[in-house]
């Protein structure tokens, strides 16, 4: 997988209709990845990218930290446990939520011209 | 007239000149280190046979003559034995000693006396303080003495030396090496990861290169999950060495039965929870031997699982971060 050119994750907030759960939001995000299996994000995730899945378990930031992804993107109106944001602030991590399902959440990435 | 300094011979070895150790000594170790003391004296009114019996009792080749701490002559064994054969041994010393004899200063260099005694052909010299007093005698015994004295310490000191600094590296490399061992509980979801974050701490403190930081993360990450996951309990021990770092994870059960189909991705025996949790995609296995430079596994059902990978921290023409 190519490494995408850096791109402003903020205008891209109202677009998906996410929330910023962290107290920490990166400028740039390196393109996108979807998986909700943890070992699947190990092998193929790229550093820097928004990593959008339903998995809400501290694992989750646990692999984002390990591969160096920039943003957690939670879909499909799930909310991760306040003790597991603390854990993600500690380790840079940001955790996004936002109401739609991971399907929709790519349409619209795809559309904002992260492809 | 000055004597011509003698030659010392300078070893070549290559471009470099070299010294020897005894050469060095020469120069710096003076005539007081070498000469004995305090001098055996005779008085000018001792007879030549009482000098006969001194020279028997310390076994001494020659006795300097002195009256109140200064040197007024010499008596060497080849006086004696003349006077033995000419009669007169009975005479006291004043009488047939060699009177203002050569001497010595004692702050000479030991390259300095070694010149004198071969320019002298004497076996002997009597040794001067600045203030003319009579401080000792000198041989070439003495000097030979004296300079295997010091080499043997020069010896035992850069033996001591080479001993404190392999000391010294073993402390080193002990200190560079650090092991981390964690046990590692079934079905304790919430404790994956915690040991590849202490690792990943570890090498970005050393300065690791980000890609092998997050390909031992990966391996380390992968076998805690599988522990937790698959096994009846077990421990990962992670050795970050200078170059490498080590991670092994062993459980105490209950093997895996087709370690081949275990390592062909999306194959996978986990229950219904963990892959709920996004465990048990099958890709475990082939993720750590993928992430690592050197991967073994060893199963049975008796004795369980072991998995020991190995990642090259420093690779030829990795970039330090």
């Amino acid at each position: 997988m190519k490494t995408h050119p850096p791109i402003s994750l903020r205008p891209l907030l109202p677009v998906l209709q996410a929330e910023v759960l962290t107290d920490h939001l990166p400028e740039t995000i390196r393109g996108c990845y979807i998986s909700d299996l943890l070992s699947d994000v190990l092998a193929h995730a790229e550093p820097g990218v928004l990593w959008a899945t339903v998995q809400v378990h501290r694992n989750v930031v646990s692999v984002a930290a390990m591969k160096d992804v920039a943003a957690v993107l939670i879909t499909c109106g799930r909310r991760p446990d306040p003790a597991i944001l603390a854990e993600a602030d500690e380790e840079g991590i940001a955790l996004l939520a936002t109401p739609l399902s991971t399907y929709e959440a790519a349409g619209k990435l795809w559309e904002a011209g992260i492809r | 007239m000055n004597p011509a300094p003698p030659v010392i011979p300078v070893a070549r070895a290559g471009n470099a000149r070299k010294v020897s150790v005894a050469q060095v000594l020469v120069y710096e170790l003076r005539v007081r280190d070498a000469m004995s003391a305090p001098p055996v004296t005779a008085h000018p009114k001792t007879t030549l046979r009482e000098i006969q019996h001194l020279m028997k009792t310390h076994r001494f080749s020659g006795v300097p003559i002195t009256d109140d701490g200064t040197l007024l002559g010499l008596v060497s064994i080849e006086d004696i034995i003349r006077a033995l054969d000419k009669g007169y041994i009975n005479d006291v010393a004043e009488k047939h000693m060699t009177p203002n004899p050569v001497t010595l200063r004692d702050h000479y260099s030991l390259l300095r006396a070694v010149a004198e005694f071969d320019r002298h052909g004497f076996g002997r010299f009597p040794v001067l303080d600045t203030s003319n007093r009579l401080v000792g005698m000198i041989t070439r015994g003495d000097i030979t003495t004296c300079l295997m004295h010091h080499l043997e310490k020069r010896a035992e000191e850069a033996l001591a030396h080479e001993a404190a600094l392999l000391a010294q590296r073993a402390a080193d490399e002990k200190a560079q090496r650090v092991v981390l061992r964690a046990p590692v509980r079934t079905g304790d979801y919430d404790s994956a990861g915690k040991i590849s974050q202490r690792m990943r701490t570890i090498l970005r403190e050393r300065g690791i290169d980000p890609d092998i930081r997050r390909r031992a993360a990966v391996v380390a990450y992968e076998a805690e999950t599988n522990i937790i996951i698959h096994s009846l309990g077990g421990e990962i021990v992670v050795t970050v060495e200078p170059e490498r770092v080590i991670i092994e994870a062993n459980d105490v059960g209950p093997g895996i039965e087709n370690i081949e189909q275990a390592m062909q991705e999306g194959w996978s025996t986990a229950g219904r929870l963990p892959r709920e949790l996004g465990f048990g995609a099958g890709m475990g296995l082939p993720n750590m031997k993928r992430c690592s430079d050197k991967f073994e596994i060893v199963s049975n059902s008796e004795t369980g699982t072991r998995v020991r990978a190995e990642i090259h921290l420093r690779p030829a023409g990795a970039k330090p971060e």
